[in-house]
């Protein structure tokens, strides 16, 4: 810590800090345009200029300049003022003065600086710009006539998204921001240039002439989206979310976003939602009153073990520990499942045996403090993009190594040092079995591990996995799999990342026991930087686990659940906000299984595949119209508050089942947050946490690992067949699981299927990017757009998994890799 | 003071007043001259064939008795205007702060003062309504 002065006031602030951070800590304001905390300074603007008595006759940029002991600093001395009236002018002399028809005014750094200091003439005359607009860009309006030049669009996009989509193009007078030869953006459209841009450049286009900033109510929120848990700011005006706001003290990601949590909120106001219970009579979807359609679903859930229930992992903890009460007491079922039955099998039967816990044993905050990353599946970015972000600050800020295993080079492949290792797909877990192997091998291993549970089994079991014989059938060489090994192992500190969900098959309890392995036999573990992040699909997939929605011993799976609605054993199925024809793999198995069921219950937000083959559908809410809380990935609890008022002929889930069971006779919670206390007490790690506590903060539940080595099963190798190329799914940048899919910024920018490729297959298929292809696999056929890219290895095509248009599982049936092949 | 003196007077100022320009204004068939700067109904001011009006919401921002109604749309140009612009002259208070605040001079009080009304949503201003008549 320094000692110093700012205006006349003794401050301390710490030795890395500039004179702008320690003025901001001490409560001193110090006008800025250029500044954000997340970036590194830049000094563009010259509007933080002080004054140091120590560095006399200048003028000091306040936000690169660092601070030293004794520095005596005035913020707003009357020269100061006179130079920063100054800069507003030059800056006023070009920047139009359209602020009545300009979305940013109320929110603008540069109208409120232009206030604060009353520059309301100028002595100079100039010309204002005449560049282009774009208004060509359905989520990101440019208009570089307003543009200060700040920078913070150009370098948000370097430093943290690492796109570099936006740059300063030109020099002197006509420097301005814009993309690669003066072309449209092209990019991931998180948006975050629009959140840094201190005044109207760069606006969102969905929200455009929608609201005035002022008349916004902010609302925070947590993301719907995929398990990071990412904080949103909404902005509502006469109940409706009109737009995300950025608030830069918001959570761990200091109001980032991805192109979801930023652009998909539409779904919340959609007009295509469900507003009335519809109950089948003669073959037809009727409206209904709920004490008719809540009567009609009663009488159903009496049957016992007959009656089944698929849930969501979208919904709150509360909502799914109802739920589960529901079908155990009430009902008197123990089948009930969630993410199709294997999506949460990493967490549930992997670090369950591995961990003896069925929770991350790491938090997203380990990124930034450790040495080596090591990431499984490229794809890790696509799924969690805010997690994505952090690591690509720690590889470039922080010089964190950064080695991948992944059967498709993606995103993170580019940054910089990455080493990406590609690898045949479906061998993950060969893979992580020969680095073990190589650990156990080199000696890398820590000298208490053969006391560990296990030990002497894994040896042997590991026998069969050296890196000779794995490198034969994974595509990677011996060396590359002993120098994964050695980093991974001799890293002082190492964090292994991988993502799970519906539409990664092969990343299931026997990969996360291998990845565990690793972790284990290295000794890194339970140290800060070290241990393993399961990186959960949806908002609440690690919710959904800790409240136990998953079958116990003698209960159904998802997977068994369908086979029981085919054979007549289960007669009743309660789908609550999932659309299993979309996103549960093999489309006909699943059809015909909710055919066959006798009486289907859906409560939905939208007239889905699946609710129009519903017998009872029960309107329900969204995340921003209830409340209850929600658990990240890393186990980070947080609450969420309802937003806007719901609909008043809709039920959230929580009533919907609190109703429910008061008619099958049972006890039903005063409050969700009375339920959280009982929840609270039941839970693993939750134990003093409140609704009060975490509407103030929330809190991580912390996680007990007992480690133990299991013996992971390599699935047989796929084995290529001529002519045929390997099909995987998994999530695109733009999607989170069915429900972007109503949320119309990510369908601007990613509205149908697609079936991306590798140049050379292209080419020998002579298949050109934009075609249309029938890809047909065993099970079907479906027509989708191509994409060429380079990322995609040679003999392997992918194909995302979430639209109904196109659905994948038409052709997949659930085999992490499908043979497929390709015809014009 | 003789008792009937003020009843003299009294009748005195009568007669006198007898002879002068009356007072009373014989409302309708007789019209005010309405002042300047009287507020009455409002009027969006019109240039080049289309209102003045940007859509700013500074007028339902300031109005004290929020009657404004506004809502923007993008024109074919990409600009700005009010799709939507609505007073509701039960509510509004004739303050005038929407016609200060407005940075375009799109609005303005008219000498209009008959409104007087048998329905309710007779009382709500459309756009249309608000437009000055050439």
């Amino acid at each position: 810590m320094v000692n110093l002065t700012i205006d006349d006031k003794q401050v301390t602030a710490p030795k890395t800090a500039t004179i702008y951070e320690a003025a901001k800590m001490n409560g001193v304001n110090i006008p800025i345009l250029c500044h954000d905390k997340k970036l590194k300074p830049f000094g563009a603007c010259r509007m933080c200029l002080v004054e140091v008595e120590q560095m006399k006759g200048r003028q000091i940029p306040a936000c690169t300049t660092p601070v030293t002991e004794g520095m005596i600093i005035r913020t707003s001395t009357p020269d100061i003022v006179k130079a920063r009236k100054m800069v507003l002018e030059l800056l006023l002399l070009n920047h139009p003065l359209d602020c009545p028809v300009c979305d940013k005014a109320g929110d603008c750094d540069l109208q409120n600086l232009t206030y604060e200091y009353k520059v309301d003439t100028n002595r100079f005359v100039d010309e204002k710009f005449h560049h282009e607009i774009d208004y060509n860009n359905p989520l990101i309006e440019r208009d570089m006539n307003r543009c200060v030049l700040c920078g913070k669009c150009a370098r948000i996009c370097d430093e943290i998204v690492s796109f570099g989509a936006l740059t300063f193009i030109d020099r002197g007078i006509e420097t301005k921001i814009g993309c690669e030869f003066e072309d449209g953006l092209n990019c991931e459209f998180c948006g975050s240039c629009i959140s840094v841009c201190p005044v109207g450049s760069l606006l969102a286009r969905p929200f455009k002439f929608k609201a005035r900033f002022w008349s916004l109510t902010k609302q925070k929120s947590v993301c719907g989206y995929c398990g990071t848990g990412c904080n949103l700011t909404l902005g509502v005006k006469d109940n409706k979310v009109l737009t995300t706001l950025y608030d830069e003290n918001q959570g761990f990601h200091k109001g980032q976003l991805c192109v979801r949590g930023r652009f998909g909120y539409q779904f919340i106001n959609s007009d295509k939602r469900l507003t009335s219970p519809l109950v089948r009579r003669n073959g037809r979807l009727i409206e209904a009153s709920w004490e008719e359609a809540l009567e009609v679903v009663a009488a159903r859930l009496k049957g016992g073990n007959s009656v089944a229930a698929l849930g969501s992992s979208r919904l709150t903890n509360e909502e799914l520990t109802l739920f589960k009460k529901l079908m155990l007491e009430n009902v008197g079922s123990s089948n009930f499942d969630h993410s199709a039955g294997y999506a949460h099998s990493a967490l549930t039967s992997g670090f369950a045996r591995s961990f003896g816990t069925t929770a991350s044993p790491a938090s997203i905050l380990d990124i930034q403090k450790t040495d080596l990353l090591f990431v499984i599946k490229t794809d890790s970015y696509e799924t969690h993009p805010v997690i994505g972000f952090e690591i690509n600050m720690a590889v470039k800020n922080r010089g964190i190594k950064l080695n991948i295993i992944s059967d498709k080079r993606g995103k993170l492949s580019k940054l910089p040092g990455a080493n990406t290792f590609v690898h045949k797909p479906g061998s993950e877990v060969s893979v992580l079995n020969a680095i073990a192997k190589s650990i156990l091998d080199d000696k890398l291993a820590v000298g208490s591990v053969d006391s560990v549970q296990g030990y002497a089994e894994l040896a042997e079991a590991l026998k069969a996995y050296t890196p000779e014989a794995v490198s034969a059938l994974c595509g990677l060489t011996a060396e590359d799999i002993k120098k994964i090994a050695r980093e991974y192992a001799s890293a002082d500190k190492a964090l292994i990342l991988f993502p799970i969900g519906q539409g990664y098959v092969s990343h299931n309890q026997e990969m996360s026991c291998a990845v565990a392995n690793l972790s284990i036999l290295t000794g890194k573990l339970g140290k800060e930087g070290c241990g393993v992040l399961c990186m959960s699909e949806k908002n609440n997939s690690q919710g959904a686990v800790d409240m136990g929605f998953f079958p116990r011993a003698d209960g159904m799976n998802a997977q068994q659940i369908l086979d029981a609605c085919k054979n007549g054993s289960v007669k009743t199925l309660f789908v609550a906000g999932e659309n299993p024809i979309v996103s549960y793999p093999d489309k006909s198995k699943v059809t015909t299984a909710l055919e066959a069921v006798e009486f289907l219950i859906v409560s939905e937000l939208f007239m889905t595949e699946t609710a129009a083959m519903a017998d009872v559908v029960l309107p329900a809410c969204s995340f921003a119209e209830k409340d209850g809380t929600f658990t990240s990935t890393d186990r980070r609890v947080q609450y969420v508050s309802p937003s806007i008022r719901k609909n008043s002929n809709c039920k959230t889930d929580f009533e919907i089942f609190s109703a429910l069971i008061s008619k099958l006779g049972g006890q039903t919670p005063v409050s969700s947050s009375l339920l959280f206390s009982e929840i609270s007490s039941n839970t693993d790690g939750y134990a003093g946490m409140t609704h009060v506590s975490l509407r103030k903060e929330s809190a991580f539940a912390s996680v007990n690992v007992k480690p133990k080595l299991i013996v992971p099963k390599a699935s047989a190798a796929v084995s290529s067949e001529p002519g045929k190329l390997a099909m995987v799914t998994g999530s695109a940048l733009y999607h989170s699981g069915t429900l972007s899919q109503f949320g119309e910024g990510p369908m601007h920018v990613c509205p149908e299927a697609y079936v991306e490729m590798s140049r050379k297959d292209a080419a020998n298929l002579k298949i050109h990017d934009k075609d249309i292809v029938t890809v047909s696999s065993p099970t079907g056929s479906l027509k989708l757009n191509v994409k060429v890219t380079a990322r995609i290895p040679e003999g392997l095509v992918f194909v995302p998994y979430h639209f109904s248009a196109a659905p994948v599982n038409a052709i997949w049936d659930g085999a992490p890799v499908t043979m497929v092949s390709l015809t014009k | 003071m003789n008792p009937i003196t003020p009843i003299i007077n009294g009748l005195a100022i009568t007669l006198k007043h007898l002879f002068m320009k009356p007072v009373t204004l014989q409302y309708p068939d007789e019209r005010p001259k309405v002042a300047a700067r009287f507020r009455g109904l409002h009027a969006l001011n019109v240039s080049h064939n289309k209102a003045k009006c940007v859509a700013c919401y500074l007028c339902p921002t300031v109005c004290p008795a929020k009657c404004i109604t506004v809502e923007a749309g993008e024109d074919a140009n990409h600009d700005k205007f009010a799709s939507k612009y609505e007073i509701d002259m039960l509510r509004c208070i004739f303050c005038g702060y929407c016609v200060e605040a407005c940075p375009v001079d799109a609005i303005r009080m008219t000498g209009e003062f008959e409104l007087a009304n048998y329905h309710r949503e007779d009382f709500i201003y459309n756009k249309e309504r608000l437009l000055e008549k050439k």
